[in-house]
C-alpha cells in the first residue's frame, strides 16, 4: 500500500502552525500569523511540504483548526481548536487527563477521557489571562515576551496585579515603575495574575492530573511555575507546545481516513487545491 | 381579521418577521389601538379582552445599542436596553400603551424609565408578586383586578368576566397550536427546522391572537404537507435561556452541524406550553397560569421536600422534554446580567448532567458581533466524546 501522508493547519490568532506526519511528524513550520498569512496558509503550507519533500498531491488528508480554520481553502475538513488539541496532546501525552492551553487570543481548560476531548471551558473575550495580556504589558515593561519568563524568576518581592482587566494592569505596571519596583518583581506578578485568572476557570472542570501545558503561554517559565504553584503539583509541557493543535488536526484526520478505510466508504477530499483564501477578496 | 393574510404560512410568517410590527402599524391605520409590553409575564388575555392588540416588544441583535445607553445604565441586560434602544429608535411609534410586568430587576427598576422616555397615553406596571404560595396568589389576583380596572378606564369601557372568558379561550387555542407545531419536532430528522419554528413563535408576537391563530395553522398545514425535507444531523439540541427574539444563534447551532428540536426559551415552550384554566373568575385561573404554571427563573418556587426532589419542582419539565423530544445535548444560552437566569445556571446544569445529558453554558451578549466566538464554542461542543 501506498504511504499516507497526513497535514494538520492550525491558524491561531497569533501564530500559524503547519505539521506533516505519517507514523510521525515529518516536518513542521511555525510562523506569525499576520494579515499576509491569515491570507495565504497556501505558502506556510507549501513550506511545510518543501520540509517534507512532499507535493500537496502526496498528502491523504487536510485538517484546519484554529480560529482562522476557515480561512484553509485546500483543507478537506475543518475541526475545533479543542478537539485538536485533545487529540494532539493525547498521542504525545497519553497520561494526560486535564489540557490547560495559553494562546494568544484566549485561554482553554480541556478534560480528555481515552486521548478524546469530553469538556471543555474557554475564557470569555476579554484578554486577561491570555498571550495578549502579557504582550500589552511587555510593550510597557520594554522587554520581550521571550525574556519575561527567565527575568521574572529572579524575583524577590512579587508585586500584585490585577487579574481582572488588562488595560487595568498595563496601567499598574506603569504605576510600579514610577514607584521604582524592580522589573522582576512586576514580571511575576504578571504571570501570578495571569496563574489566577487561568486556574480559576480551569477549575470548573475538576481538574484531574496529569495536567499538560500548550500554547505559547507553556513556553513562559515564569507562568509554568505560577500555575504549578496554584495546582500544587509540577504539569507536563511537550516538546513543541505550539504544535499540538496541528499534529491533533493531522491525527484527526488519519482517524478519519482509516474510519472511512474500516467503512469501505469513500472519502470525499475536498476539491479546492493550493490557494488563497477567497473570502479576502 | 380572518381572510387578510396571503401567501401561505411560512412566507407569511417571513414578512412578519423580517419587518416586525408591520402588521401592528397596518392595524393602528385602521384604528386599531396597540398595547406594547415586556415579557411573557404580561397576562395579554386582558388586553385583548379589553378590545386592545397586544404587541410584545423585542430587541435587535443586528443593533447596537446607542440611545438607551445614556438613558439606562449598562448593567442593565442587554436585552432590556436593546427593546428600549429600539423604542428610541421609533420602531414602535405606532403604540398606544405599555404594560411591564414585575418580571424580572432590569425589567421592574426600568419601568419609571420607559414610562418617562416614552410618555405614551397609558402605562401600567404589573406588581406581579415572586413566590407561588398562596399568599402570593391572593395578592397577585387583587393585582390582576387592578390591572383591569385601570385599562378598563382607558378603553372606556368595562371588561366583562365573558369578554375575558371568550380572549382566554382565544389565547389557549393559540398555545394549541404551538403544541400541536411542536409535536413536528419530535420526528427524527424534525419536520419543521428550529430556525423556522423560531421564526414562527417571533411573528405570532407581533399578531393580534386571531391572526396569530390562522397563521399558525397555515404553518402546521403546510408543514405537514411538505412532509420530511430536512436530511439527518448527528445531534439533536434543546437550547435553554431566557429571550431569544431573533433567529441568529438557533441558526448558528443547526449551521453547526445539529437540529435544535427542543427549548425552555421564551418565546418558545415556557411561554406556550401552559394554558390558562377556565374558572368561574376568569381572574383565578390566569393568576394561576402566570404565578405556577410558567416556570421561569424570575418567580421563586418555595423549596419543599430534599434537593433532588425541589430540583424535579423546578427543572423536571425541562427533563420531561429532553426525554419526549429526543434532546442529547442541551445548550444553555444565558445573556450577561440576566439576574433570573443567571442564578439558575449552576442547579440546571447539575439538573441536566445528572440526567447524563451533556450541557454546554454560554453567557453572551445580545449581539451579533459575538458569533465567531460562540461558533468555536459550539462546534467544540458537538465534537466532544458523549461521556
Amino acid at each position: 500500500m501506498k504511504s499516507q501522508y497526513f497535514a494538520g493547519v492550525d491558524i491561531g490568532s497569533t501564530m500559524t502552525k503547519v505539521v506533516v506526519m505519517n507514523q510521525t511528524t515529518l516536518a513542521s513550520v511555525i510562523g506569525p500569523t499576520g494579515p499576509e498569512h491569515r491570507k495565504l496558509a497556501n505558502r506556510v503550507m507549501e513550506e511545510a511540504l518543501a520540509k517534507a519533500r512532499l507535493s500537496f498531491d502526496e498528502i491523504t488528508y487536510v485538517v484546519a483548526t484554529g480560529y482562522g480554520r476557515i480561512n484553509v481553502p485546500f483543507a478537506d475538513k475543518q475541526i475545533t481548536e479543542i478537539s485538536c488539541h485533545a487529540r494532539g496532546v493525547g498521542h504525545l501525552l497519553p497520561e494526560v487527563r486535564t489540557v490547560i492551553d495559553i494562546g494568544g487570543q484566549d485561554s482553554k481548560g480541556i478534560k480528555l477521557k481515552e486521548g478524546r476531548a469530553v469538556d471543555f471551558v474557554m475564557n470569555d473575550k476579554c484578554a486577561a489571562g491570555t498571550g495578549r495580556f502579557l504582550e500589552v504589558t511587555a510593550e510597557g515593561l520594554g522587554v520581550s515576551l521571550e525574556e519575561m519568563g527567565r527575568l521574572s524568576l529572579e524575583a524577590e518581592n512579587r508585586v500584585e496585579i490585577s487579574s481582572i482587566c488588562t488595560v487595568f494592569a498595563a496601567q499598574e505596571v506603569v504605576a510600579k515603575l514610577s514607584e521604582g519596583v524592580a522589573l522582576p518583581d512586576i514580571i511575576a506578578g504578571l504571570h501570578e495574575a495571569i496563574a489566577i485568572r487561568i486556574y480559576g476557570m480551569v477549575r470548573r472542570l475538576k481538574i484531574e492530573r496529569e495536567v499538560a501545558l500548550t500554547g505559547g503561554g507553556a513556553k513562559n517559565i515564569g507562568l509554568v511555575k505560577a500555575l504549578e504553584a496554584k495546582l500544587g503539583f509540577p504539569v507536563l509541557v511537550p516538546p513543541e507546545p505550539l504544535l499540538t493543535g496541528a499534529i491533533g488536526a493531522a491525527l484527526l484526520g488519519k482517524d478519519i481516513v482509516q474510519e472511512a478505510a474500516e467503512k469501505g466508504e469513500t472519502l470525499v477530499r475536498s476539491e479546492r487545491r493550493l490557494t488563497e483564501a477567497s473570502i479576502f477578496t | 381579521m380572518p381572510g387578510e393574510i396571503t401567501g401561505g404560512g411560512l412566507t407569511t410568517v417571513d414578512k412578519y418577521y423580517q419587518d416586525y410590527g408591520c402588521r401592528a402599524r397596518e392595524l393602528k391605520k385602521q384604528g386599531k389601538q396597540i398595547i406594547g409590553y415586556l415579557c411573557a409575564f404580561t397576562p395579554v388575555e386582558i388586553i385583548t379582552a379589553a378590545g386592545f392588540i397586544p404587541f410584545r416588544i423585542k430587541g435587535d441583535v443586528n443593533e447596537p445599542i446607542t440611545k438607551a445607553d445614556t438613558e439606562m445604565e449598562t448593567i442593565v441586560c442587554p436585552l432590556v436596553r436593546s427593546c428600549f434602544d429600539m423604542a428610541l429608535k421609533g420602531k414602535y411609534e405606532f403604540l398606544d400603551g405599555l404594560v411591564v410586568p414585575h418580571a424580572c430587576d432590569s425589567i421592574c427598576r426600568t419601568y419609571d424609565i420607559w414610562k418617562y422616555s416614552l410618555n405614551l397615553p397609558y402605562a401600567h406596571f404589573i406588581n406581579m408578586p415572586h413566590g407561588t404560595g398562596d399568599a402570593s396568589l391572593e395578592f397577585y389576583q387583587e393585582v390582576l383586578n387592578t390591572f383591569r380596572t385601570s385599562l378598563a378606564k382607558f378603553a372606556g369601557k368595562e371588561i366583562s368576566d365573558q369578554a375575558l372568558a371568550e380572549a382566554i379561550k382565544l389565547h389557549n387555542q393559540n398555545r394549541a397550536r404551538v403544541k400541536e407545531l411542536y409535536q413536528l419536532r419530535k420526528a427524527s430528522p424534525p419536520l419543521i427546522s428550529g430556525e423556522e419554528l423560531t421564526k414562527v413563535l417571533i411573528a405570532a408576537m407581533s399578531l393580534p391572537v386571531e391572526e396569530s391563530i390562522e397563521m399558525l395553522g397555515g404553518v402546521i398545514d403546510e408543514v405537514k404537507g411538505r412532509g420530511a425535507l430536512f436530511a439527518q444531523k448527528p445531534a439533536r439540541i434543546m437550547v435553554i435561556g431566557a429571550q431569544v427574539d431573533d433567529i441568529a444563534f438557533i441558526k448558528l447551532i443547526e449551521d453547526s452541524g445539529a437540529w435544535v428540536v427542543a427549548d425552555d426559551l421564551c418565546p418558545g415552550a415556557r411561554e406556550f406550553l401552559a394554558s390558562v384554566d377556565v374558572t368561574a373568575d376568569p381572574i383565578a385561573g390566569l393568576a394561576e397560569r402566570y404565578l405556577r404554571k410558567i416556570k421561569c427563573g424570575r418567580t421563586y418556587r418555595e423549596m419543599t421536600g430534599n434537593y433532588e426532589e425541589y430540583l424535579e419542582d423546578r427543572f423536571g419539565h425541562m427533563g420531561r422534554m429532553i426525554d419526549d423530544f429526543g434532546v442529547d445535548r442541551v445548550v444553555l444560552y444565558i445573556y450577561k446580567y440576566c439576574d433570573p437566569y443567571g442564578f439558575e445556571v449552576p442547579q440546571i446544569k447539575s439538573y441536566i448532567e445528572a440526567k447524563g445529558t451533556p450541557v454546554l453554558y454560554l453567557e453572551d451578549e445580545y449581539s451579533m458581533s459575538t458569533i465567531g466566538r460562540l461558533r468555536t464554542r459550539i462546534q467544540a461542543f458537538l465534537e466532544l466524546l458523549v461521556k
